[in-house]
């Protein structure tokens, strides 16, 4: 069995430490008695209880946890698609333009997709709001949720599909009853990762959005140039534990059934070696 | 038929929402400012091709480049980008070289723990840090009660500030692939190594790096491309002398509401950026190949 | 129809010179045999089959008939094109010409969800997700066929197949031969015409597939189904079919029972590639009824061997000869026809038999076989001894390419 030797348990908890201490620091300051962010004046829970009442933090927050719930499931909708036809569908006419149009949303920088994305809206005299920002959102969400679907169905034997097939069940059948319930645990995490990254989103939504539509990553941006205040803390800290919560469950569940299915698949498999 | 109604969907989607967009921005570059809503005069219409090419106006561009601000801005954002990718992997290695020696049970945790924090909002991390790096802030507090500095470092709104910003926002970036290349590696090839009389810092450099390189280099794209044109990090955390375009297209946009500008300043950015996108893709390509 | 016309591929595929010769083959002969039958229509019927990968060519203008109850195998080294031809069949590729006829019915243009056969994958492909009873029943559910009975075939297919037991276990519960049993189970359960094997048993350790090639072939037999297996394993070829094709680079070599291929091969490749086979290259020099006399160098003295067909004098040949029709003695056969002095190099004893390599005078290695019936003997045979090889006119088959 392999153990932690001095050098790689040093690196990792620096490397925790770096990556962690600020979230916590973020988090302890939340309960800060004081308004000033560096003087700690004893815990308190004050900033929650004021948050309740700043509407529009509130109406902020509804907006974004709207958008991202339709456009992480627009986006895997679309995500899956993609990977299917990326991974399943062989060569065809304008495959390069499509992978590549696949691909660069993911590194492409944000004021350009935001920037674009906008005048698109404006030249087809669309109104902007929510809509915008969903459309917006699910366009650069896809590609994630493509990268994750795809990534599951390189993995697993498409002799499975044309076994189903040669069974009798037509490729709309085929992808229902075998592929679907297979690659499941990676549409799951598609919709979770797309659901993050809007959640997130500042810049893109800054462009896209119109009146009415501010979400929380715009509010927290216009207030945090105003400066620290333990108000953000306090939101930073809601935002952060939700989605930790959310994670790990997350993670749990779909280990526990992605480990049965690797079980699964790995039997399968070895029988074919 | 099927076939191609299943391809056309998520095709046409990209197609509308992101590859035309693109065209739009290159379009508006050419147009004029105006006081209006929106805030451009087209210059030509689309269906006219002979009228688009007489009159294709590329003063906006030649602002660009007159203009020794933006100049700057684009070099400055690149070096900014590759220093902080350098210091990102420099960061990251141990961190992933680690992660892959360790114990097989507790990997799958740390890979999570690595995660995490990406899961969390950027902004929320980016925002972290401007308490613990200002003059009255938790660093400067924290030296000082230890007696290392007697006077407060000046970090925030600095270009130092922006470096630290990068580096810890796209850590997961450069981690994930460097762990994914290593833990691949098979531990008897270096077994194999010192059998053969290698010592370990020379197997290191002579077996496990080249090995690496695959992950070294995925997450050097990934790190550097987005940073070039990152804007958040070096508006919270850069000083007004630290210029970045992602920066200077937004402020073009937002504060000058200059469109036509804006676009071009994007449309340049794209040029520059389409080379490292272009050989990430094509590296991605072949790594999946090869598997 | 005759054997010319089944073989009939773009190529002459001779049928060698087991047909008109006075030879019998050892092999047990069956009575099977619808394809020497001119009035039995053919259930698998491939029309000038082509398949092309962009520039390569996987299968090369294919013409061939399987009928029904047969066990055919489809043999041959990886990439031969094989499995592109099963895999046309089942409907997962598309041939770039030619047709494929199934049961008087142009299949060609069919998705595989519409076609009458069924396939057993190399992977076995079992759904991960569904149980083996849910596996075998898959393809009874998608012919939409009352429950009840559903469940009846698919309680006959495991029972066939002695698989009751694990009804409710997923795949990753079950062992490799397990699995192998439901693949075969699903495949069986519609009770297609057509059975397609895809290296079925190619996972399986030895002793476990000799097991399930036994297996294989009972369950051929018991429900009536032609089978056709594709395989590179020649031992399991001849084992489980009543007729090879022996393919090579997407054509057809030889289309002939296992018998046949073994005892009569009509090229050296298809010597070479079923089983160990010595090879002696020569002229004709005079044809004598069904024997031919030919000359293997300068100052060697001339075998006696049966002619091939169409056979001239002057015609470049080679002798085949397996290393177990071969005699090997201390002193000089009196009345051989053949009879070459030669060197033991090196000897492989393997307690039932024992190989022998022995270099003639002209340098060439010959491989001999012996069985060692007695158990004790005078004096065994071992290096260094001087020997004669001797064999019978008949047992050798000369061959044009």
């Amino acid at each position: 069995m392999r153990r932690f030797s001095w050098f790689n348990a040093t690196s990792i908890a620096l490397g925790f430490a770096f990556l962690y201490i600020p979230i916590l620091l973020l988090v302890i300051y939340s309960f800060n008695e004081s308004k000033l962010v560096t003087v700690w004046g004893g815990w308190s829970t004050k900033w929650y209880g004021s948050l309740l009442e700043n509407e529009g933090i509130l109406n902020a927050a509804w907006v974004t946890l709207r958008v991202a719930i339709v456009s992480s499931t627009l986006a895997t909708i679309l995500g899956t698609l993609a990977a299917v036809v990326l991974v399943r569908m062989g060569r065809f006419r304008g495959r390069t333009l499509f992978s590549g149009l696949i691909f660069a949303p993911l590194v492409m920088p944000e004021v350009i997709t935001g920037l674009s994305m906008l005048l698109l809206f404006v030249a087809l005299n669309m109104d902007r709001g929510f809509w915008t920002v969903v459309i917006a959102h699910a366009t650069f969400s896809m590609c994630f949720a493509a990268v994750v679907v795809q990534a599951r169905l390189y993995d697993f034997d498409k002799s499975v599909e044309e076994a189903a097939m040669d069974l009798g069940a037509t490729p709309v059948k085929t992808f229902m009853e075998v592929t679907l319930p297979i690659i499941a645990p990676s549409v799951i995490s598609a919709w979770l990762l797309s659901f993050t990254l809007s959640l997130d989103d500042l810049v893109i939504a800054s462009f896209a959005t119109g009146p009415g539509a501010t979400t929380l990553p715009m509010k927290i941006y216009s207030q945090v140039r105003l400066g620290v205040t333990p108000e953000i803390n306090a939101i930073s800290t809601i935002m952060i534990g939700l989605v930790t919560i959310g994670v790990l469950v997350a993670s749990y569940s779909t280990k526990r059934a992605s480990q049965r299915q690797e079980r699964e698949l790995k039997a399968v498999d070895a029988g074919a070696k | 038929m099927r076939r191609w109604l299943l391809i056309s969907v998520p095709y046409l989607w990209l197609v509308v929402f992101f590859l035309v967009p693109f065209f739009i921005v290159f379009k508006i570059s050419l147009s004029d400012i105006a006081t209006a809503i929106p805030p451009y005069t087209p210059t030509f219409d689309i269906t006219d091709i002979r009228g688009f090419l007489s009159q294709l106006d590329f003063e906006n561009y030649a602002f660009i480049f007159s203009d020794s601000l933006y100049v700057n801005a684009y070099f400055s954002a690149i070096k900014i980008a590759a220093i902080s990718t350098l210091l990102t992997l420099l960061v990251a290695y141990p961190i992933a070289y680690g992660m892959a020696r360790a114990p097989k049970e507790w990997q799958p945790t740390l890979v999570m723990l690595v995660i995490l924090p990406f899961w969390t909002s950027f902004l929320i991390r980016v925002y972290a840090w401007i308490g613990i790096l200002k003059k009255e802030g938790l660093l400067n507090l924290f030296l000082m009660n230890l007696g290392v500095i007697s006077e407060p470092l000046t970090i925030m709104n600095t270009t130092t500030a922006v470096y630290i910003g990068i580096v810890y926002s796209y850590l997961p970036f450069m981690i994930l692939p460097l762990y994914a290349s290593l833990e691949k590696i098979n531990p008897s090839l270096l077994e194999a190594a010192a059998d053969l009389g290698s010592p370990p810092w020379k197997s290191f450099w002579q077996v496990t790096f080249p090995l690496s390189l695959p992950g070294v280099i995925a997450g050097c794209f990934l790190v550097f491309i987005p940073a070039t044109g990152e804007f958040v990090i070096p508006d919270l955390l850069g000083g007004s002398e630290t210029l970045m375009i992602g920066k200077t297209l937004w402020g073009e946009f937002f504060s000058n509401r200059d469109w036509p500008v804006s676009s071009a300043v994007a449309v340049v950015l794209l040029l520059v950026l389409v080379v490292p996108i272009v050989l990430f893709q094509r590296n991605q390509e072949k790594q999946r190949e090869a598997a | 129809m005759s054997e010319a016309a089944v073989l009939g591929s773009s190529q002459t595929a001779t049928s060698g010179p087991g047909q008109k010769s006075p030879v019998r083959t050892p092999a047990p002969q069956s009575g099977f045999a619808p394809w020497k039958d001119p009035s039995r229509e053919p259930i698998v019927r491939f029309q000038n089959v082509v398949k092309r990968f962009g520039d390569f060519v996987a299968v090369k203008d294919c013409t061939l008939d399987i009928y029904e109850r047969e066990f055919f195998a489809l043999l041959g080294p990886s990439g031969c094109g094989k499995t592109t031809l099963l895999r046309m069949l089942a409907g997962f590729e598309k041939p770039t010409s030619g047709r494929i006829i199934v049961g008087g019915q142009d299949i060609t243009d069919l998705a595989p969800y519409e076609r009458p056969v069924n396939m057993m994958f190399q992977s076995y492909a079992l759904f991960p997700h569904m149980t083996v009873e849910q596996n075998i029943g898959y393809g009874l559910k998608q012919d939409a066929m009352a429950k009840p009975l559903i469940e009846k075939r698919v309680e006959e297919a495991m029972t066939m197949l002695e698989l009751n037991r694990f009804a409710k276990r997923k795949p990753h519960q079950l062992s490799g031969g397990q699995q192998q049993r439901v693949a075969l189970a699903r495949a069986i359960a519609k009770k297609p015409r057509i059975v397609l094997l895809d290296e079925p048993l190619g996972a399986l350790d030895k002793r476990l597939r000799q097991q399930a090639q036994f297996e294989l072939m009972r369950i051929q037999e018991t429900t009536g189904t032609t089978f056709i297996i594709v395989t590179h394993d020649q031992e399991e070829a001849m084992t489980v079919s009543s007729r090879i094709a022996v393919m090579d680079h997407g054509e057809f070599r030889q289309v002939a029972t296992p018998g046949d291929i073994y005892e009569a091969p009509n090229s050296r490749y298809v010597a070479n590639f079923i089983g160990d086979v010595n090879l002696f290259e020569g002229k004709v020099v005079k044809v004598d009824g069904n024997f031919a006399e030919i000359d293997w160098g300068p100052g060697l003295a001339r075998f006696k061997s049966l002619a091939p067909e169409g056979c001239t004098g002057d015609q470049q040949v080679w002798l085949t000869l397996r290393p177990e029709k071969i005699r090997i003695a201390f002193e000089k056969p009196s009345d051989a026809s053949n009879a070459v002095p030669g060197k033991v190099v090196d000897v492989g004893y393997l307690g039932s038999i024992s190989h022998y390599h022995v270099e003639l005078g002209n340098g060439q290695r010959v491989k001999a076989l012996r069985a060692n019936s007695a158990r004790t003997v005078e004096r065994p045979i071992s290096w260094e001894d001087n020997v004669w090889l001797e064999w019978p006119p008949e047992t050798g088959i000369v061959v044009t390419r």
